[in-house]
């Protein structure tokens, strides 16, 4: 089903050229294009020999006649510059590293994944591992353009201002809708945070913000933050049991209300994706494979079948069919690990072996002759040692000839 | 505190011709206003007393023209010819707290002195060593004759007056090499706590930029039979980069001083470095290297100066060589990189008005070094910035600025973050563009001073100068380097020349100078015109 058909089941966000942020405009066109062809198209422009940059005249989509994109895919061969301009006006997305099978395992980063496939917007992985406890993480680039965690209540929020997507545009006066997100942002989330920072052993939060850090400035990092989770969700050492026993609670009681509300359906609303997917989606993920499974939220999640089913149903559609394709990551400071987890029989996540890095001809040909200088040195020193043991012991010899009682 | 080295002698010399008469070889000694009674005379006046029969008392007068005698005939033996004299015994008193050890090992020349010559300039360098400790009020060597029945010999006697106020305070001007800019700093020493002759100290600096550093630190003479003083630091160093490159730097550190002689200095760092952008104004170079690293590092200079004077240098030459090697932890995730720089000077004397022409010439490359170096960018703080205003003269030690630039004003940029509702506009304080320093630099000057022809400005060290100055920055790192080439290296020089007047003060060295920008390229920040500078000389 092509996405720019009435019968999607999701429409990218309808808004005009002069909402977009400047950096945008000259692009936009060919973004759209883009972003609503197909991933061949995506990978396509990466190849393209240098030519003018054209721009084309712009049109709102719900107008473009059904013959259009074909028209676009070819307009597409001939314009499109290659090198660092064109992939800066791609968007990036910088998110925290990938760990337990998932493109990242960090709660704040995974929702913005997932939304943006849902969204279909083509875009690149990029990794920040050695800032953990940033609030600007995750955040999305292209080219001058950036939207940072820390704003305007979030990326999501933030690409809604901006005009670029926006999945949530006929619900918004839904109250039901609105007090998912709030259920979900609030006592899922904070579940979420309980068990990762305080609830469990914290080897998975060790391991998704500080494995790329040194040891002591990760043991000191991790330290700050469990106090500052401890702060924001109320726990002192009185209270402690019954903060635990009421996070849980709530837990249940929104898994329950999901449970309810998704009922058969692939989506909570209307079987069309919205950011309560998204956020929820990566908390049933994260809760699945990142958490051990002695994890109390986890078996608390694991009660409810069809929220299961819709967590793995969308894994496979929009995360593991989708890593193979379009989100390719061209940069990345940091190589992405996977691991595999033994789940319960129902689940289980994939294993993944790590990618064997291919070693550039540069890099074979720099450690060759690094071994070739390293024994020509071994060898200089043995024969410098050898030729200077063997004079020492001549003038020895000399020496003693030299010697003689005086008759 | 008392800085003179008495030497006192008995009147009954240490005989270093033991067969000649006591009586034909007089004692000679020095004058000394604050002579003690010698126990030695009363013995020796006392044996003659007991050797010969006794005679009428010799007058003053006699005793003076002797005395006389005695140093007359002992400084033509010295300037003639060699007097054998060897040290028998050291004796250090007025040491209270000071551990004995730590003084005898600032004496060690003495004990192989074999010569009244050589013992009189190893009495002044242990002299001059044991001031150098700062945990003394006054030092006083004293040579003294040894035992009778061992002759040749002589006593050492070493009085220290120990501090009675071990607290002091000090200020100043000084080049930070790990804030790349000057700094006035306050400091607070507390002096010899355990008697080790340890030395504690605690300093607050300020800087441009809002450059501010908290350490704390301890100087140890003599640790575990090093032969340097080994230097420990503890501190906390803030820089604000925000306007120039969208970044802001907390380094806490530990330095550890290994070996510091007069060319050579070791120093290993270890420091908890965090990079963050408060702005959310940063380009993308500079957010892919926001959060914390770890940086231990090695770095030796070495490092000749024969200029006769470091703020106004006319003749001599200077040259130092800086290596760093990053990543020496066995944490293969702390920030490996290498980093090179050289410094050259060289002062040509005109021999009128106090003219010299001073021509220097630094460079400077920075490369990471492990697994996948080639695609790795450098680490943005360790990088190389080309600007200031303050003078190459005063900063040795590798490329810091070209004349007539702002601070980071050249070298590679980056466009920064745009915001819809806030344009960036280029003629604000906060240019749309972040200076992002090089991995290879490369600057040259050169500076003709002269006096002035006012007297009023010459008694006060005031002189003019002409100079002409040139740099260039560029990025090697992230395979950038196979697009490097010299040619255009070259051309895209940057240079200026200008004239100005210099007021050297105890504390920094003041400029007034007028700039002219011959080459610059667009995004520089470099202006024609006329500006001060301040330098603290490094």
């Amino acid at each position: 089903m092509h996405p720019r058909t009435k019968t999607s089941p999701f429409r990218p966000v309808q808004s005009s050229i002069t909402d977009r942020p400047e950096c945008l405009k000259p692009n936009s066109k060919v973004q759209k294009a883009s972003s609503g062809g197909t991933r061949k198209c995506f990978g396509l422009q990466r190849k393209r020999k240098t030519q003018p940059l054209l721009k084309p005249q712009l049109k709102p989509l719900q107008n473009l006649p059904r013959g259009f994109p074909l028209l676009v895919l070819a307009f597409d061969f001939g314009i499109m510059d290659e090198g660092v301009d064109n992939e800066r006006q791609e968007y990036t997305l910088v998110v925290r590293k990938s760990y337990f099978g998932l493109p990242t395992a960090c709660p704040s980063c995974l929702p913005v994944y997932i939304y943006l496939k849902f969204a279909q917007l083509p875009f690149r992985l990029d990794f920040n591992s050695t800032y953990p406890d940033s609030d600007q993480i995750p955040y999305i680039e292209s080219g001058d353009y950036v939207a940072y965690n820390n704003e305007n209540g979030g990326v999501i929020e933030s690409l809604k201002k901006n005009g670029i997507v926006d999945l949530d545009s006929e619900f918004y006066s839904v109250p039901e809708w609105l007090s998912t997100k709030a259920m979900v942002i609030s006592w899922i989330e904070d579940a979420l945070m309980y068990e990762l920072w305080v609830g469990s052993d914290c080897t998975p939060a060790k391991k998704i913000y500080y494995s790329n850090l040194p040891w002591p400035i990760g043991k000191v990092l991790f330290l700050k933050q469990v106090y500052s989770v401890k702060q924001r969700l109320g726990i002192t050492k009185d209270n402690a049991e019954q903060k635990e026993e009421e996070i849980y609670k709530r837990a249940n009681i929104a898994y329950s209300a999901l449970s309810t509300r998704l009922g058969e359906q692939n989506f909570l609303f209307e079987n069309r994706p919205t950011s309560v997917d998204a956020v929820f989606l990566a908390h049933a993920l994260l809760t699945l494979q990142a958490l051990p499974e002695t994890s109390v939220l986890r078996s608390k999640l694991l009660e409810h079948a069809n929220l299961l089913k819709y967590a793995e149903k969308l894994k496979i559609e929009f995360i593991e069919a989708g890593s193979s394709s379009s989100s390719i990551p061209y940069f990345q400071s940091d190589p992405p690990s996977s691991t595999s987890r033994r789940g319960p029989p129902n689940w289980s996540s994939k294993p993944r072996s790590k990618p064997k890095r291919q070693k550039t001809k540069e890099e074979k040909t720099f450690r060759r002759r690094a071994k070739y200088f390293l024994a020509t040195q071994v060898v200089a020193v043995i024969l410098f040692l050898s030729l200077v043991t063997r004079s020492d012991d001549e003038v020895e010899l000399d020496e003693d000839e030299g010697y003689g009682y005086d008759d | 505190m008392e800085n003179s080295v008495e030497e006192k002698q008995a009147r009954t010399l240490p005989n270093p011709n033991p067969d000649q008469d006591e009586r034909q070889d007089p004692s000679d000694a020095k004058e000394d206003e604050n002579d003690v009674v010698d126990d030695d005379e009363e013995e020796d006046e006392d044996e003659v007393e007991e050797q010969e029969p006794p005679s009428k008392p010799v007058s003053r007068e006699a005793q003076l023209r002797a005395h006389k005698s005695k140093m007359d005939d002992l400084f033509r033996r010295m300037q003639n010819e060699k007097v054998n004299l060897r040290v028998h015994d050291v004796l250090i008193k007025g040491n209270t707290k000071t551990k004995e050890w730590i003084i005898e090992a600032e004496l060690e020349g003495l004990k192989s002195a074999t010569t009244l010559q050589g013992l009189l300039e190893a009495a002044g360098i242990a002299n001059a060593r044991l001031q150098q400790l700062d945990i003394f009020d006054s030092v006083r060597v004293t040579l003294d004759s040894g035992p009778p029945e061992l002759p040749g010999t002589a006593n050492v006697i070493v009085e220290v007056v120990e501090t009675n106020n071990p607290l002091s305070g000090e200020c100043g001007a000084y080049m930070k090499t790990t804030a790349r800019s000057w700094t006035v700093e306050g400091s607070l020493k507390y002096k010899n706590w355990f008697g080790y002759g340890d030395v504690w100290d605690g300093s607050v600096a300020y800087g441009p930029n809002q450059t501010s550093e908290v350490s704390a630190g301890v100087f140890l003479p003599r640790f575990k039979g090093l032969l340097t003083p080994v230097l420990v630091r503890v501190s906390l160093l803030s820089q604000d980069w925000q306007e120039f490159s969208s970044y802001k730097e907390r380094l806490l550190g530990l330095s550890l001083g290994l070996l510091s002689t007069r060319h050579h200095d070791l120093v290993y760092n270890l420091g908890w470095r965090t990079l963050t952008d408060p702005s959310k104004m940063s380009s993308r170079s500079v957010r892919r290297q926001l959060g914390h690293s770890l940086l231990s590092s090695l770095k030796y200079t070495f490092k000749i100066d024969r200029r006769n004077s470091p703020v106004r240098p006319i003749k001599g030459y200077a040259f130092v060589s800086t290596t760093q090697v990053g990543g020496l932890a066995p944490d293969h995730r702390s920030l490996r990189f290498l980093r090179q720089e050289l410094d050259l000077r060289y002062a040509v004397p005109f021999g009128f008005y106090h003219a010299a022409l001073n021509f220097g010439i630094s460079g400077g490359v920075i490369f990471p070094w492990g697994c996948g170096f080639l695609d790795k960018p450098s680490p943005l703080p360790e990088r190389f910035f080309l600007g200031g205003d303050f003078s190459p003269i005063c900063t040795l030690g590798g490329p810091t600025t070209v004349w007539g630039f702002k601070t980071r004003g050249l070298g590679p940029t980056e466009p920064r973050r745009l915001i819809k509702d806030k344009p960036n506009d280029e003629n604000s304080d906060f240019p749309g563009r972040d200076f992002l320093g090089g991995d290879l630099a490369v600057t040259a000057f050169a500076d003709l001073s002269f006096d002035l022809p006012i007297k009023w400005l010459r008694d006060r060290g005031i002189h003019g100068h002409i100079f002409a100055g040139a740099g260039n920055l560029a990025k090697l790192t992230e395979n950038e380097f196979r697009n490097f080439s010299f040619h255009k290296f070259l051309e895209s020089f940057r240079s200026s020349v200008g004239v100005g007047i210099v007021v050297p003060t105890k504390l920094f060295r003041l400029e007034g100078n007028f700039y002219y920008i011959v080459k610059h390229h667009e995004h520089d920040r470099g202006k024609t015109g006329f500006r001060f500078s301040f330098s603290a000389p490094s």
